[in-house]
């Protein structure tokens, strides 16, 4: 819905209070285990979270555990998470992306009606404006349903659509006219804005974000266990790489780089925690071939930088370990900070979160050159120019050599991830928000003395007061 | 002179599929494949449109003409009477006042509107049975239908015995000339002296059921005083009239004044001395003088121009027609009566009916178009035709599971005995409870769709662990 006419609407406030808005997010990935396959399910999780704490009533909408509630409030009710496909989910115990058109399906028939008539007409009615934040390609159909549904009621004027690309997967199963018409277009980077420019459309850059809790310091016990566990499994190097299995993420590059710096004396340790995808195979057939020793390693009990410690203290024969269980954050951080480097060395990366979050540990993040915008080679990070893993080892060596540049990278890294935080984030996000309802023409509703049963009829005919009104 | 009459009409809506056809997850119960295969939020806001439309009012108007002495005959498919039993009970209720009045009688009707028929002809007749009894207990009446129609009035040689074999008395069928040679359909006829045929005058049944508001009709417009004389002046002993109960209101707009053509037509048949008759009525009296009528081996119907070729007349029909086959073969195979059931109710004809225009131009093809659902058009004709055949291709491999073992029950559902050696399935229950669609009926019903939204999640089983041959640790 774009207007030509730059004036604001009547009513148009250029800030939104949480007195006023209400926010939707929509995204495959979410809060569960089960609804976590990559960055996705952390930043709409923390973003959610974050607008909750910050008063805004919160809608999240996503493929979540078919194990746990359908509907759940969180943050004194101003959290409402809303589990979708779990009748589907039941058959594809392994993850949000099992089952992905089964999911689709069902997520474009019935969330666009959900959105438009339980959340929006009875936020309309209480004079609230509603900002759909949608995630991904796979809610592209369901945010063109919803501003035509939001029309057919007659309160399209009362709500700010914004779409985001997180990556550039499924882009070519979007129909960017209809949905760069009926929606603001964010991204995450300026590499991503250079990537949509090839689509006919220019998103607004609006960065990722992490949690504030992403910054606090990992507990020294933690890391001397582990680095105790590394040394005495014969280890020197401890590396992890957490990611999907994805070529775009480098793998072989990182394994590549493991087995030249074993050949160098260095005896690395690689720790990786992957996905469920078929590429693994392609990486531990690289791995073994390169004459690595790969365990995977299955959870028991609960994971603890201490049982891991253990573990690496028990296999000094044992290259890589290749977990297989969800990673809780105490432990990922512990690891990250832990080790002598991270290992977030994507050949394409839209923004690349996994390196923010080694920051935020207190790591040394590893990154690629292309949507990582907060690294800068030498200040914060290890910035990678090349796919060749020869760069990985020759950086690796020189961080075990100078442990000043690596105390420097730490230090550096976690002032940047603090910028990042999603409060910080998320201020200049309200304001870029504002200036897409400016250019929606959003205007905001007053609040109707009707009853929340009274339905759409009511609902629409405050919506039309309320455009009249001065 | 005809100085007999006899008045039916038909009230069907079909299960519309879902379209696009919806992917339907690995190992899905039957209860979640039904909820990928029809469209019940679509049926729903079809059958409020016309129940709105029609059948309220069109009810309201055959109550005061049974109460005014009128004597008419009504069948229902038990794909409306699921959708009445669901949405609007209101309606079902008067409904029952009608099939109780006097003056009315129940007709049987082929429950699922379906091509069991051509596939199936044993469950067939079985079915028609069931579909009797059923309706007796739905309507609370003291005897079951003795006269029955088929789908779309659907007759040919096995058909008839079929009816037999299922103890009617009487059948609807379709009086065309080229089934009716030199003869009139203006007479009762038989072919065994054990099931009587009503014959539609399907001329001046057409009168009403397509022409009365076709402005571009040289007889437009129709009055109830001509309509009456016609009926009188047809040469014979009884004029049989077949409609759709849609007629009033739906395919007529009630602004065309069917209902008050309707209101007239009473007095005016009785001032040129027409009796209208209770179908059952029209054989006991007629019986002794009732002709022999061949019957054809290729069916008649009272659609397009009354052979098979409306439903079977095109590639997509006949593709439409092969995948009829493979579920309902397929499911028989499972042995498992919950996918009979759905693969009867994908027998539907109006699943051929409603692709009749592939293909085609004129005025057949404009019905057909008439009665695809809007929706679908924006599918694109080619998108149509291959999305309905998906419909039937995601539910043939849907059915793996069944006859692999994987199938993912719910906790405490678990799966059923074992089936694959048992004996061919009965036909599964009649009736709404059986096949009430998963977001609107039972109790298990509910609790899915809540699960996908606000409800209970509900508890996969877990996936076995995958053996691995490498080695593996756990934490310590």
């Amino acid at each position: 819905m774009r207007s030509s006419d730059s004036r604001p609407a009547p009513g148009l406030r250029t800030s939104l209070g949480p007195e006023r808005t209400e926010f939707v997010l929509l995204a495959f990935e979410g809060p569960d285990p089960y609804s976590r396959a990559g960055g996705l399910g952390v930043r709409v999780t923390q973003l959610a979270r974050s607008l909750a704490e910050m008063g805004y009533r919160t809608h999240q909408i996503f493929v979540g555990s078919p194990e746990l509630p359908g509907y759940e409030e969180q943050a004194g009710g101003l959290l409402r998470l809303y589990r979708w496909c779990q009748w589907i989910s039941r058959y594809y115990p392994h993850g949000v992306y099992e089952g992905e058109n089964e999911k689709l399906y069902d997520f474009n028939e019935t969330v666009p009606e959900f959105v438009a008539e339980r959340i929006a007409l009875p936020a309309v009615r209480a004079g609230r404006v509603v900002v759909v934040l949608a995630e991904e390609w796979h809610t592209a159909h369901a945010v063109c349903e919803i501003s035509d549904r939001l029309w057919e009621a007659g309160i399209r004027r009362h709500a700010l659509l914004v779409w985001n690309a997180n990556n550039t997967m499924g882009f070519d199963r979007i129909n960017w006219g209809r949905l760069g018409y009926v929606a603001t277009l964010t991204t995450v980077s300026r590499y991503m804005k250079h990537v949509m420019w090839g689509r006919g459309v220019n998103p607004m850059v609006i960065p990722n974000g992490i949690a504030p809790e992403a910054l606090a310091p990992v507990h020294p016990r933690q890391v001397a266990a582990l680095r105790r566990g590394l040394a005495e499994g014969g280890g020197r190097v401890l590396l992890v790489k957490v990611g999907r299995f994805d070529p775009d993420k480098r793998w072989l590059m990182a394994v590549e780089a493991v087995a030249q710096l074993k050949a160098m004396g260095l005896a690395p340790r690689l720790v990786m925690r992957g996905g469920i995808e078929p590429h693994e195979y392609e990486v531990l057939g690289r791995a073994r071939a390169l004459g690595l020793t790969v365990m995977p390693v299955h959870q028991e009990g609960e994971p603890t930088a201490a049982r891991l410690a253990s573990l690496l203290a028990s296999h000094p024969d044992v290259d890589v370990f290749n977990l297989k269980f969800f990673v809780p954050d105490p432990l990922l951080r512990a690891l990250y900070r832990a080790a002598d480097a991270v290992l977030a060395n994507s050949g394409i990366e839209p923004f690349g979160l996994v390196g923010l979050e080694v920051m935020g540990a207190g790591g040394v993040a590893v990154t690629g050159a292309t949507g990582e915008d907060y690294a800068v080679p030498y200040h914060n990070a290890v910035v990678l120019e090349t796919d060749d893993p020869r760069e990985i080892v020759h950086h690796v060596a020189r961080l075990a050599e100078e442990p000043a540049l690596g105390e420097a990278l730490r230090r550096n890294g976690h002032e940047t991830a603090a910028r990042f935080a999603w409060p910080d984030v998320i201020a200049g996000m309200l304001d870029r928000l504002a200036f897409a309802a400016r250019l929606q023409g959003v205007a905001w509703p007053a609040p109707a003395a009707a009853s929340e049963g009274e339905g759409p009829e009511r609902a629409r005919e405050a919506a039309a007061a309320a455009e009249e009104a001065p | 002179m005809a100085q007999h009459l006899v008045i039916y009409t038909v009230v069907h809506q079909p299960r519309r599929l879902k379209l696009p056809a919806q992917p339907i997850p690995r190992g899905a119960v039957p209860r979640d494949i039904e909820r990928c295969l029809f469209d019940e939020r679509m049926n729903r806001r079809y059958f409020e449109k016309v129940a709105r439309t029609c059948y309220h009012p069109a009810s309201q108007l055959f109550l005061e003409l049974a109460d005014r002495g009128l004597k008419l005959c009504i069948g229902f498919s038990l794909s409306f009477l699921r959708q009445a039993e669901l949405w609007d009970e209101a309606l079902l209720e008067r409904f029952r006042r009608l099939v109780n009045h006097p003056n009315v009688e129940l007709i049987n009707v082929e429950p699922y509107h379906s091509f069991l028929f051509y596939v199936d002809i044993d469950a067939f007749w079985r079915r028609m049975r069931q579909a009797a009894e059923h309706v007796r207990r739905l309507f609370g009446l003291r005897r079951a239908p003795s006269v029955t129609d088929t789908t779309e009035m659907f007759m040919s040689n096995d058909i008839y015995f079929a009816l037999v074999r299922a103890g009617f008395r009487g059948a609807f069928m379709d009086g065309r000339p080229w089934v009716m040679g030199w003869r009139e359909p203006s007479y009762l006829y038989h072919y065994t002296r054990d099931l009587y045929l009503l014959t539609r005058h399907f001329r001046l049944s057409d009168d009403v059921g397509y022409r009365f508001s076709n402005r571009s009709w040289a007889l437009w417009p129709l009055f109830a005083d001509t309509y009456a004389a016609w009926v009188a002046e047809a040469g014979g002993d009884l004029v049989t009239i077949g409609w759709d109960f849609e007629t009033f209101g739906e395919h007529h707009w009630q602004e065309t004044g069917i209902f008050d053509f309707m209101r007239a037509l009473p007095d005016e048949l009785g001032r040129r001395g027409v009796q209208a008759l209770l179908a059952s009525e029209a054989i006991q009296r007629l019986a002794p003088r009732s002709h022999h009528l061949p019957l054809p081996a290729f069916p008649t119907t009272w659609a397009g121009e009354g052979g098979v070729e409306f439903f079977l007349g095109n590639p997509a029909q006949q593709a439409i027609f092969q995948l009829m086959h493979h579920v309902y073969h397929k499911a028989l195979l499972t042995r498992d009566p919950a996918l009979v059931d759905l693969a009867l109710w994908l027998l539907q004809s109006d699943n051929l009916h409603l692709i009749q225009w592939f293909g085609r131009r004129g005025s057949e093809a404009e019905v057909s178009a008439y009665f695809t659902p809007r929706e679908w058009w924006r599918l694109g004709p080619g998108g149509i035709i291959h999305e309905l055949q998906q419909v039937y291709r995601n539910f043939l491999v849907a059915m793996d599971a069944f006859l692999t073992g994987e199938v993912v029950y719910l906790p405490g559902e678990g799966p059923p005995p074992a089936r694959r050696n048992a004996p061919r399935p009965e036909l599964p229950p009649l009736g709404p409870a059986a096949q009430a669609p998963a977001a609107a009926a039972g109790a298990d019903g509910r609790r899915e769709a809540a699960a996908s939204q606000l409800g209970t999640a509900v508890a996969p089983e877990a996936a076995p662990p995958r053996p691995s041959r490498r080695r593996t640790a756990r934490l310590p």
